[in-house]
């Protein structure tokens, strides 16, 4: 619908990763390196499950059990990946405490650490935002716009710039949780992530139904909401504790 | 919280090499991209076929439309081989004046095919934007213009005291330019020119007789640079005692400050700046219009990677990568080049395929940059992005494009 809306609906799907990127981001390179790296484990994750499911899309029946099939199958394979994520970031963590032994500067702290994971999560909102929205948002910079069957009365780029945003924020904040999950070993942290990636996938069925994207979009808002509050209690919770054990050490 | 001033952390210079050396590369491809997008937008640019190019890489067979697939595979590889051959010839060329020590030859050829990359093909490009937006310029202002920026340009490769800025956007530019005169290649045949292109750049920097590798060793073994127009990221020092770190510029290649008396020896601490001879690219010149060929120069250029100022330290996975405290990487602006025609041609089908090429060679860089971590030696810097690029560009147009479609269109994502 001309140059203005195209860039309208890439800054709706990416905007606040832009801002958060040029905030936090961009002022570390070791956190830009991470960006790109997550960014390309998920693309190839993506790769290699459209690989799979080549043969049999484009899909011959109407019915939305194909997709939830789809989805169940994309998912496990996403958290699966952030798993091997989590090794290799503990990895890079020993080497990285190492090196700064080495060249006596103090080790990572935790917000360095908490850093790191938002990076990883930031790479994959921007992946899915990029794959899912922006690369299909080329017809928008011409002089027309396109509609869904499904959901008629509003442009299909902007409800997929939508959808990108609430995926943006799930899958940048999730990372951060499962991380922190992953470190203190608490039990609710860790199935956090994979529990609020998988129903978020699945709301997105209801968006099948006609008329459903009213219902379905607002609602996976709702789990955006969700996971920043529970991302931030959790970094507060963390935060605290790791100023506690600062003074402790300080009286001793 | 009690507040006390925080020492820095390790993560934030960590990593700061390679990306000032991502920066620019991804710049480069994105004003290639967009040259693209704008100037091809019009045309049927299935084929390429938006302009026709005459030049040594079509000198075979020029792509139709309508020949069979066996056809345009067999032309594309005639191509290829024979622009490789050339390629080839003229490095050994390179290899043999350099030898016999004719760097100001070599200088002043630098010198004009910048001006003629500039000044033609900048001018050509330019002039197709000013028709494309009906830009109100009159001619004497905009020669008067181009002629001076090129110039500038032409100053900035030449001269080694001109600002580091300057000179890197030149480059930047310089590489843009000569992608985008090569995305206008028929499409089979800039494929397969890749992937020829990195085979060579991988016989060419690894065999022992390969001609990239005696020119590494004739320069090593005199001290003196590569003549070759580089790009070189900006050295950091992280002075140990202070919390600040400090910049190198390297002044004319003699007068390196003296905290990096750790640096190895080798490079370039070459005695005299004159020597410091960089030399040029290609200048391929072709006139639209006509479809004429006029003067070719094939290209001389070094698509190969190399770490300069390698620290002595122990921690040598870490320092090598770049990522350690100090050290500046090279890139070669042939790689510079040839990345670029990969995104621009696919940016030709579809911007999924931009985004899944753009990660590809980013990834392929950074491995090679590991490797030179490893093997500490110039390395050719084509091969594993090429590659890459190339595999995801089809896995992309052929799998994960009809798959991503299909589910953004009933907005089913994950």
């Amino acid at each position: 619908m001309t140059v203005a809306a195209g860039v309208g609906y890439a800054l709706l799907a990416l905007g606040p990763s832009l801002s958060l990127f040029l905030a936090v981001i961009s002022r570390k390179p070791f956190l830009v390196l991470t960006l790109l790296s997550s960014t390309l484990v998920w693309l190839m994750s993506l790769i290699a499950l459209s690989a799979v499911w080549r043969p049999f899309i484009p899909f011959k029946t109407a019915a939305s059990w194909p997709y939830a099939i789809v989805i169940i199958t994309s998912v496990a394979c996403q958290e699966a990946l952030r798993i091997l994520w989590w090794r290799l970031y503990k990895k890079m963590e020993e080497i990285l405490d190492a090196f700064a032994d080495r060249v006596s500067k103090p080790r990572l702290f935790v917000t360095d650490k908490m850093q790191i994971a938002l990076a990883g999560g930031m790479g994959h909102g921007v992946a899915h935002a990029v794959f899912f929205c922006i690369s299909l948002l080329t017809p928008a910079f011409g002089p027309a716009t396109y509609y869904t069957e499904k959901c008629s009365r509003i442009p299909f780029f902007l409800l997929s710039a939508l959808i990108a945003l609430a995926f943006v924020t799930i899958h940048t904040f999730s990372m951060v949780i499962a991380f922190s999950g992953h470190a203190d070993g608490n039990r609710t942290d860790q199935y956090f992530a994979p529990v609020v990636h998988l129903t978020s996938g699945m709301l997105t069925l209801i968006n099948l139904a006609s008329g459903g994207c009213i219902i379905g979009i607002p609602l996976l808002y709702v789990v955006a909401a969700i996971t920043l509050a529970y991302c931030s209690k959790v970094v507060w919770r963390r935060l605290s504790a790791n100023a506690n054990r600062i003074r402790q050490a300080n009286l001793h | 919280m009690e507040h006390y001033a925080r020492p820095r952390s390790v993560i934030e210079t960590l990593g700061e090499e390679i990306v000032r050396i991502v920066t620019p590369v991804s710049i480069c491809m994105l004003l290639v991209v967009i040259l693209v997008s704008v100037l091809n937008g019009a045309s049927n640019f299935s084929y390429g076929d938006g302009v026709t190019v005459n030049s040594v890489a079509t000198m075979a067979y020029s792509e139709n439309g309508s020949d069979s697939i066996w056809d345009k595979l067999k032309g594309a590889l005639l191509n290829s081989l024979i622009f490789v051959a050339v390629v080839t010839v003229v490095t050994f060329l390179l290899v043999l004046l350099f030898y016999l020590r004719c760097t100001k030859f070599l200088k002043y050829y630098m010198g004009f095919s910048a001006f003629m990359v500039l000044g033609f093909m900048g001018g050509e490009i330019v002039l197709q934007l000013i028709r494309d937006f009906s830009f109100p310029i009159d001619c004497i202002t905009f020669l008067v213009i181009l002629f001076n920026l090129s110039v500038i340009g032409v100053m900035a490769v030449f001269m080694t005291k001109m600002a580091i800025f300057i000179t890197q956007s030149y480059l930047v530019a310089i590489g843009m330019l000569v992608a985008y005169w090569f995305t206008l290649l028929p499409e089979w045949t800039t494929w397969v020119l890749l992937v020829a292109m990195a085979l060579y750049d991988l016989a060419a920097v690894l065999l022992p007789g390969g001609p990239l590798r005696l020119l590494v060793e004739l320069a090593i073994s005199r001290d003196e640079d590569i003549p070759a127009l580089v790009y070189e990221a900006r050295p950091v020092l992280v002075n140990e005692s202070s919390t600040a770190p400090t910049r190198i510029w390297r002044n004319g290649r003699g007068d390196l400050v003296d905290n990096q008396n750790q640096t190895s020896s080798r490079s370039n601490l070459s005695p005299d700046s004159s020597s410091r001879s960089h030399l040029q690219d290609e200048t391929p010149e072709n006139d639209v219009e006509e479809g004429v060929i006029r003067s070719e120069d094939p290209e001389l250029m070094a698509p190969l990677i190399q770490n300069v100022n390698a620290a002595a330290s122990e921690d040598l996975f870490l320092e090598g990568i770049g990522l350690g405290s100090s050290g500046a990487i090279k890139l070669g602006l042939g790689d510079f080049i040839f990345y670029s025609v990969l995104v621009g041609r696919a940016a030709m089908y579809d911007f999924m395929t931009v985004y899944a090429c753009y990660l590809a060679i980013i990834a392929g860089l950074g491995l090679t940059l590991i490797l030179l971590a490893v093997y500490r030696k110039a390395l050719p810097a084509l091969p594993v992005s090429v590659m890459l690029g190339v595999i995801f560009y089809f896995l992309t147009r052929f799998s994960l494009e009809v798959f991503v479609v299909q589910c953004s269109i009933h907005l089913v994502m994950f």
